[in-house]
């Protein structure tokens, strides 16, 4: 029997043959979701950029390897800011015009932040932050297109003032980088204090790039404080932790900060040791996703995931958790949706709250300790407190109790 | 208060050190070649990226001294062969865009090579105590750095003022054209020089390094201080950017403690008031 098979019928199934994969990737490789992030890559913060950097891309790695989300691949678009407001509100609206993005993340500064809050209903943009700890963004700057998922300032500042409830500490100094974030801190830290019935003795903002602290230790030495409360990210943060630890300060003084890192620790070496602070993420919580977490990521980078690479990754993991709620990033849809996501994250339970765009997570007590075996020092939880007690009242940056 | 004023004079003291190896290198580029050097910052950064790595390769700061400067120089004496050399008959944007170029490449390769994180540079325990004045413990480092800044600038005004090289500079800043008749090959004299500078850059860096670790904001941060040094203490002048490193280092030290809501503007308004009143510089030229 002879088998016959017209030209048009081969023609036609080899055509469909060959364009099946490609019809395939095309289906699946739909418009990708583009996230732009304006992120503070040099600079004194530098450090904390790259960490953003390198939380939002091993986060497109893992989402993308699932099948992306609502089945279109996850694409960062990340550019250099150095820490400028002016240059990241240029950034933020060229990506937002130019590369037609949607969603914004990754900004570092706080600064940066609140230059960026008010041009969002004009552009049409969802911001969730990763990292910007001002006290404002969710109280007098609040606008109903910025989300803020991670801890922050004040947050940091309540932690350290519900652990300071139990010590015996009477006095207190304030050391901060001079800009939004660092004033909004120690304001916050003043009034805790105040309302703890302790004295706060004064506080010093030093500009951002200082290199030579020696005149702010000794003026806190003079103070006669017990312990002083830090507000500093990045090199400025290292220079006077190195500096701090050669002049002896810490054994007078406690040193109290409002973030414990590991970028930070490494640095300073044996001179971080005894430091105690909130943290906002760190790689020693003790929870299933965390676990899980620390140990995908030490199998793809080789290290431990540090603060703000945790950080990055929950708010990447919120936001993902609202799109895949609205089942779209059309930010008329995305907004209600992501004002009821709540996750069991790397942090525990963590729930966006729709009255002011918080998230509500809980707060950590972390301690650097050196441990036998290690030539680094390593971080230890030493409290714990709960997420209603930690987050403010809607819309405020103060607490009353 | 004597406690005081003597633990804050040790403090400037010991950042004018540091200022002062940066601002010297500076001067001394720009007397003999004319040129502003905007690398200087990136190759004070690469002292102390250098200078980490061989105390970390050969466990000894001392080591790293030594060797940091010596690569940051030799560097230096290449990108002015390779590169400098070709551009002294262009006009004095060229040289900007090159160094400010060559900074960028700096920045970008420390990043490749060392990463984005600060590293820590530790101490020897020789230099890594403290000396009690009036009770008040004060870093044996940095007693370390104002001796090293005395001794440098002691042996930098001895080598200029002493040495047939020095006066071969000297003469060669004062007139190219006329010691090139003379038979001297002023391309070596600049080449040397320029490697001198950035060598002092070099070893400001290592020297900074366990301060404020090897990092690479360094470059950024120092650069901006260097030129104000520079400018104060007039363009070119030796004496000038010592000079200059004593008085910003106290204005910023003592304005840090007394004013520091205006920490950072001190230093600029230093700055223009000798602008105004001298504008060549405290010891310029030009004045």
């Amino acid at each position: 029997m002879r088998r016959s098979l017209s030209r048009r019928s081969v023609l036609g199934a080899s055509a469909t043959a060959l364009a099946a994969p490609f019809l395939l990737r095309r289906a699946f490789a739909a418009t990708p979701i583009k996230i732009g992030m304006p992120t503070a890559l040099t600079g004194a913060l530098g450090e904390v950029g790259q960490q953003q950097k390198r939380g939002a891309l091993y986060f497109a790695k893992v989402q993308n390897a699932k099948g992306g989300l609502i089945g279109r691949p996850v694409e960062f678009l990340i550019e250099d800011t150095a820490g400028d407001p002016a240059t990241c509100v240029r950034k933020a609206q060229e990506m937002v015009e130019r590369d037609k993005v949607d969603l914004l993340m990754g900004v570092t500064l706080s600064s940066e932040a609140l230059a960026i809050v008010p041009k969002l209903q004009e552009w049409n943009a969802i911001f969730v932050s990763s990292d910007d700890g001002d006290g404002r963004l969710t109280a007098s700057s609040f606008v109903a297109n910025f989300f803020r998922a991670n801890t922050s300032g004040p947050m940091d500042t309540r932690t350290v003032a519900l652990w300071l409830r139990h010590s015996p500490l009477k006095k207190f100094y304030g050391i901060g980088m001079d800009y939004a974030w660092g004033h909004n801190s120690i304001n916050s830290f003043e009034k805790l204090v105040k309302q703890a019935k302790r004295e706060f003795l004064g506080s010093v903002f030093s500009p951002i790039g200082t290199k030579d602290f020696s005149s702010y230790i000794l003026k806190i030495r003079e103070s006669g404080a017990q312990a002083v409360f830090i507000v500093m990210q990045g090199e400025d943060y290292i220079a006077f932790l190195s500096q701090a630890h050669q002049y002896r300060l810490p054994q007078k003084t406690l040193l109290l900060t409002s973030i414990v890192d590991l970028a930070s620790t490494r640095a300073v070496g044996d001179g971080a040791v005894g430091l105690l602070g909130s943290s906002r993420y760190c790689y020693a919580y003790n929870n299933p996703a965390n676990k899980a977490f620390v140990a995908n990521w030490q199998k793809a980078m080789g290290a431990l995931p540090d603060i703000f690479e945790g950080e990055q990754w929950q708010a990447c993991e919120i936001l993902a958790a609202g799109i895949e709620k609205a089942k779209s990033i059309e930010p008329a849809k995305l907004r209600p949706a992501l004002e009821k996501v709540a996750i069991n994250g790397v942090k525990g339970h963590v729930a966006m709250r729709a009255c002011d765009h918080q998230a509500v997570q809980q707060g950590f007590m972390v301690k650097v300790v050196k441990q036998a075996g290690e030539t680094a020092p390593v971080l230890d939880v030493i409290a714990v407190y709960p997420a209603a007690e930690v987050t403010p009242a809607c819309r405020q940056e103060t607490y009353t109790d | 208060m004597p406690g005081f004023l003597s633990i804050e004079c040790l403090n400037a003291l010991s950042e004018a050190a540091l200022l002062f190896f940066l601002g010297v290198g500076l001067t001394l580029i720009f007397g003999i070649m004319r040129i502003v050097n905007f690398a200087h910052g990136a190759l004070y950064m690469l002292g102390a990226f250098i200078g980490y790595s061989v105390a970390r390769l050969t466990g000894s700061f001392w080591l790293a001294l030594l060797l940091a400067p010596t690569a940051v120089g030799l560097l230096g004496s290449l990108f002015e062969f390779g590169i400098l050399r070709r551009l002294y008959r262009r006009d004095a944007s060229a040289f900007l865009m090159v160094t400010f170029g060559f900074a960028l490449v700096l920045g970008e390769l420390a990043r490749l090579i060392w990463g984005s994180q600060s590293l820590h540079v530790s101490l020897p325990s020789a230099l890594s105590g403290v000396v009690f004045l009036f009770s008040l413990p004060f870093p044996v480092y940095r007693l370390f750095l104002i001796a090293s800044g005395a001794a440098a600038a002691l042996f930098l005004w001895q080598f200029l003022e002493r040495t047939r090289f020095g006066l071969v500079i000297r003469a060669t800043s004062q007139n190219p054209e006329m010691m090139q008749a003379l038979g001297t090959d002023v391309a070596l004299v600049r080449r040397a020089v320029f490697a001198i500078g950035c060598g002092l850059a070099g070893l400001g860096g290592v020297l900074a390094a366990p301060l404020v670790t090897a990092s690479l904001g360094m470059a950024v941060r120092v650069i901006i201080d260097a030129f104000v040094i520079v400018i104060i203490g007039g363009m070119g002048s030796f004496a000038g950017s010592l000079l200059g490193a004593l008085l910003i280092a106290f204005v910023q030290v003592f304005g840090e403690y007394y004013f520091p809501d205006l920490a950072l503007a001190l230093m600029y308004l230093v700055m223009l008031l000798v602008l105004v009143l001298r504008p060549g510089g405290l010891l310029g030229k030009e004045a």
